[in-house]
């Protein structure tokens, strides 16, 4: 790893005010958030995340007031259109999980903006929200925690077309039949239980359910991470097929760059609740901006014996997500880092159009 | 709906059939595994001295109420010494229940080993008649080398071998260590219970010794209750944990799955150097052929629960024969592909090992099926000196050549 | 060459009809698991047994034998006869008149064992059998009534503290731990004598006594059950099939009553099965100290509490108390006998 990006610590001699710096970083992000929120929804995306923000409280006084809380998800924005797929790839705790249910409002209270189909729904009450649930809906990880244990196929699958009134009470047999049948389910399992399949099936029942209401959306939360080789490749043709027959838009979370790559035609790169990078497929891919997606691209194990690839080691461990490094979050780690990631949060900026990155490293060139 | 048969479901009479003779089984298995035998009838010989470990025709067999799951349907291989042998498969295959049996792990009464042998070559220490050990001028402990059939030692003996000459690295490393002791205080406990005579002292130098060696700064560590640590820094705990005894074999089991891509690079790396370092060897468990591929000298493909093509990793890689094989490699996305506008897949489930037919397993899955399939299982078939492949596919050419 | 080809391809067609692998797997239905895990225990089958045999012999035995009624004491005790005796002199004959007259007629008390009475009969006449198997039938009712009761209580407030969380949850949480302090025992006692008063003044009847006092029970005792439920629902509203749930839009009374509470269900009949048991001991405590069921009306409780008043009794008739006691036996082993082969039978991590 010994090239030209050595840093030189002679140059290093500017004194950082820890405290000044963030109270001027706050300041200028505040405005520009605002900025930003009061720009006009964009009517080609059906979904529009702007400065997404959540927060967990850690510790609370007696009467409740926060003391102490954990940014899940720290100023994430991105824009989506219909039948795209937006994939996001991160590690355990860089809150890629907790975007995903934001997004759903399945988590509240968060701040910024969530537009879904031109309309702001950031704030709507959840009886409110019933009304959007049926065109935005979500796939697990988990088959086998996420379907309810006591009831048939069947019986899960027609309850949301009933719920939500899809089609007429008398045909909601054949259209379920329909859609099991899209999904690769042969008809005779809409008696049986869930707890009767394997993972790669029951994941084809997930799917099946998310499709029922006719969504427009659809979060994918590592759907393929807890399947075998042979069933993700499966699931991953058939979440391909669905898309372009039906025009849906994914977000597609994992932890499997391999993967992400296969699906997205756009990625953001998170860590620690922030993202790193953002681009198309062929901007992140081809020419990735940030060190940490550079990192984590080399890690990733190579299936061809002779072409063992060039690591770039990464130190230590991932700091919590409670306790994130000041400055820029990924300095703990990085290969590169100077005195300045240390104090001064980067900037996430358009580097090429359409190509987002958050990096002192790349301001000087 | 109501009163139609699921076929699906076993009948009453089925049930209490399969009952009885699982409780016939398990009874006679249970007896042979908790006899007294003398030494001599679990000793062995090695058929190649250059192997640790020999695994011939092992059957497990799990006895549950759905009927005999034969989680391990007659698997063979062999690990060489110094050499790393990475078993690739998908879940259900019995991968780990074969590195489980090699342990001696399995969870009775409902899983036995009915059949089978594994043979380990084992540096054990040399017992007086009175069961101490022995020591030499300078105090050293006399060590001999024996080859051990683990699949026939009773249970009470296997101590002989456990976690002191075969060690294990567990998948979970958040649930494999015990929350209410420190770090050190387990690491201390390894050498304490598997060196004869061992000291406080001794322990607590060589568990700093392990610590060091996984690339840890012991001072921070060995006082520090698992809890405290990360994923990564947990696994490094057990690996250590695993070199204390100082094993001839190191079994890892999925070692890498539960941890994150840059931390799973590091365990990698960590695993390369330390088979480097110590004079063992180590078998690799894993899903991942990505991993396979970085870390095995030896690749053994398994599928429900037999053995279906081994080989040297650039043969099993470059040169794969078996259509399973071949599928898996191409239905993994890679990093290096571009815009496929359809990912290869094996169609079909991973199977489960209950009632499996005569054929070949693989037969609803494969897409070049032949007539000889609908035949009997395919034997195992030499295509070099090192690779091996169980189908019919190339069973002529062999008999040609 | 060709043909092989040919050949091959015939096989891929024979094979693109639906093969699926897994068809030579058959599962165990979810009823015959429950039923396997069930009686496999030997211990749940007897307490099936014991619990069956008392509902039997409380409920069918009072239609086979019905030679005596619950309050229909046994008149045919022997006579007893007044003797008179006075002496008299007729000059010098002394005589001694003997007059023997029918006086009353007692109850067979205490009657051994015979084909009339199979227990005997207790100190007034009474049949032994009858009584305990009308006794065994309020002993049975009551308790059902009551888990019945506390059950409902239990889910309803365990169910909102579980599901609201938040201030819900701890008002509901903070009232079960006042209510877990209060002492059952001396609660019951105090209700038991108000009820003396209110007896006499006429505004309760004395078959209402015990219903009333369990009740007052029920509303001190769901606690338990609204804990368990609680705990039960915090757990699973996490698990992603509730996310999915709320993903899908469902409303608050769907998620809370068709995919939660059918989720607590095994748990929730193993511990009203539990219950049971230690209801029916309590029945039978409030009987025995003569505040529960009248004395007209038959109980276990009270028909062993005559031995506090005569030591005789205790000594030399056991057939009049120690029935009642075995009864009372049976019942709570059987009950907890079912429930742990039930919390076995139906416990999720058990299965696989």
């Amino acid at each position: 790893m010994a090239d030209s990006k050595v840093m030189t610590p002679a140059a290093e001699t500017v004194e950082y005010d820890d405290a000044a710096l963030q109270a001027a970083y706050q300041k200028a992000r505040k405005k520009q958030i605002k900025k930003d929120l009061a720009q006009p929804f964009d009517p080609d995306c059906v979904l529009e995340v702007r400065h997404l923000r959540k927060c967990f409280p850690l510790k609370k006084t007696m009467f409740g007031r926060v003391t102490k809380e954990l940014v899940a998800v720290d100023d994430v924005s991105f824009k989506l259109k219909a039948g795209e797929t937006l994939g996001i790839v991160g590690e355990s705790g860089c809150g890629k999980t907790t975007a995903g249910r934001a997004i759903l409002k399945l988590h509240e209270p968060i701040a910024g903006q969530i537009i879904f189909d031109g309309k702001d729904i950031t704030h709507l009450k959840p009886k409110q929200m019933r009304e959007f649930r049926k065109q935005m809906q979500i796939i697990f990880q988990d088959p086998y925690s996420s379907l309810p244990p006591r009831d048939t196929v069947g019986g899960l699958l027609s309850e949301p077309v009933k719920v939500h009134k899809i089609v007429p009470n008398d045909q909601v047999k054949d259209y379920v039949l329909q859609l099991m049948d899209k999904c690769g389910l042969r008809d005779y399992y809409f008696e049986r239980y869930p707890h009767e399949f394997s993972g790669g099936q029951r994941q084809r029942i997930c799917i099946a359910r998310a499709l029922s209401v006719n969504p427009k959306l659809v979060i994918c939360d590592e759907p393929v991470s807890a399947l075998d080789v042979s069933i993700q490749a499966q699931i991953i043709n058939l979440l391909k097929e669905l898309q372009r027959e039906m025009n849906l838009a994914y977000v597609f979370i994992s932890h499997d760059l391999s993967v992400v790559k296969f699906i997205s035609d756009k990625i953001g790169v998170m860590y620690l609740g922030g993202m790193m990078e953002f681009g198309t497929k062929e901007d992140i891919f081809k020419n990735p901006l940030h060190p940490y997606t550079k990192a984590l691209f080399s890690a990733v194990p190579n299936p061809d014996p002779d072409n063992k690839m060039q690591r770039i080691a990464l130190g230590g461990d991932i700091p919590s997500p409670a306790n994130p490094p000041k400055g820029c979050r990924f300095h703990t780690r990085c290969p590169y880092a100077k005195e300045i990631c240390k104090h001064v949060v980067p900037e996430y900026q358009e580097h090429e159009p359409g190509h987002f990155a958050a990096c002192h490293l790349l301001n000087e060139k | 709906m109501a009163g139609k048969k699921n076929r699906n479901y076993l009948s009453g009479r089925e049930i209490r059939a399969i009952a009885k003779a699982n409780k016939k089984e398990i009874k006679r298995l249970e007896a042979y595994k908790n006899r007294v035998a003398p030494e001599e009838e679990f000793l062995s010989e090695m058929k190649d001295p250059g192997n640790i470990l020999e695994i011939e025709n092992l059957h497990t067999y799990f006895y549950t109420e759905q009927g005999v799951v034969k989680a391990v349907g007659g698997v063979s291989y062999n690990v060489p010494k110094h050499s790393v042998v990475g078993v690739v498969g998908e879940s259900g295959c019995g991968k780990s229940v074969t590195s489980m049996s090699v342990m001696r792990l399995i969870a009775g009464p409902t899983g036995q080993i009915v059949e089978g042998s594994i043979r380990f070559q084992s540096n054990d220490y040399v017992l007086d008649e009175y069961g101490d050990p022995v020591r030499d001028e300078e105090g050293n402990l006399v060590v001999e080398e024996k080859v051990y059939d683990i699949a026939k030692m009773p249970i009470n003996e296997i101590y002989r071998v456990r976690g002191k000459e075969i060690a294990m690295i567990f998948q979970e490393p958040m649930t494999s260590l015990n929350p209410i002791f420190t770090i050190g205080q387990q690491l201390d406990e390894v050498t304490l219970i598997h060196v004869p005579g061992a000291t406080k002292e001794q322990a607590k130098e060589k568990s700093c010794e392990m610590l060091r060696l996984v690339g840890i700064i012991p001072e921070n560590v060995y006082g520090a209750y698992p809890h405290e640590l990360s994923g990564g820094m947990r696994q490094r705990v057990m690996i250590a944990m695993a070199l204390a005894a100082e094993p001839r074999l190191i079994i890892a089991d999925e070692p890498t799955t539960a941890l994150d891509v840059t931390i799973q690079a590091q365990i990698l790396e960590l695993l390369q150097d330390i088979k480097n370092k110590i004079d063992g060897s180590i078998l690799l468990i894993t899903h991942d052929l990505g991993v396979i591929a970085e870390m095995a000298d030896y690749v053994v493909v398994m599928y429900a629960g037999k053995v279906i093509e081994k080989g040297t990793v650039r043969e099993i890689f470059q040169d794969p024969r078996h259509p399973y094989t071949i599928g898996l490699q191409k239905s993994k996305p890679t990093m290096e592909l571009d815009d496929g506008t359809e990912l290869y897949n094996i169609p079909g489930n991973v199977p489960n090992p209950v009632n499996m037919p005569s054929h070949c397993y693989f037969k609803e899955r494969c897409n070049r099926c032949i007539h000889k399939c609908s035949g009997d299982y395919p034997g195992m078939v030499q295509v070099s000196p090192t690779h091996y492949v169980a189908c019919h596919l190339y069973g002529e050419e062999a008999d040609h050549g | 060459m060709e043909n092989v080809e040919l050949k091959e391809k015939e096989v891929q067609e024979e094979l693109s009809v639906d093969t699926p692998m897994d068809k030579n797997v058959r599962l165990m239905s979810p009823t015959r698991m429950l039923l396997r895990r069930f009686f496999r225990s030997k211990l749940s089958v007897i307490g099936l047994v014991m619990v069956i045999g008392l509902f039997v012999f409380c409920f069918v035995g009072p239609l086979v034998y019905d030679a005596w009624g619950e309050n229909e004491p046994d008149k045919s005790g022997k006579t007893v006869y007044a003797t008179n005796e006075y002496d008299g002199k007729d000059g010098d004959v002394q005589y001694t008149v003997h007059q023997t007259a029918e006086t009353e007629q007692v109850n067979n008390s205490e009657a051994p064992v015979s084909t009339e009475h199979p227990l005997g009969s207790d100190k007034t006449g009474l049949d032994t059998l009858t009584r305990l198997m009308k006794g065994g039938q309020v002993s049975l009712i009551v308790s059902f009534l009551t888990v019945f009761l506390m059950t409902i209580f239990g889910v309803l407030f365990g169910g909102l503290a579980g599901y609201f969380g938040g201030w819900v949850d701890n008002l509901i949480m903070r009232v079960c731990d006042v209510l877990t302090c209060l002492p059952g025992m001396p609660i019951m006692l105090i209700i038991g004598s108000a009820m003396n008063a209110w007896q006499e003044a006429g505004i309760i009847e004395s078959s209402w006594r015990i219903y009333i006092l369990m009740a007052s029970l029920t509303l001190i005792s769901w606690t338990g059950i609204a804990r368990l439920v609680r705990g039960q629902i915090l757990s699973l509203r996490e698990q992603e099939f509730m996310v999915a749930a709320e993903a899908m839009g469902y409303s608050t009374g769907r998620k809370i009553f068709k995919h939660l509470v059918p989720n607590v269900m095994p748990q929730l009949i193993v511990q009203m099965t539990l219950s049971l048991g230690s209801m029916i001991l309590y029945e039978a405590t409030l009987s025995f100290l003569g505040i529960g069921v009248p004395p007209e009306q038959a109980a276990w409780g009270s028909m062993i509490e005559v031995i506090t008043k005569d030591q005789g009794i205790l000594q030399n008739h056991p057939l009049i108390w120690l029935p009642a006691g075995i009864c009372i036996v049976i019942a709570v082993l059987g009950f907890n006998f079912v429930g742990d082969g039930l919390r076995d039978a139906l416990d999720p991590k058990a299965r696989r």
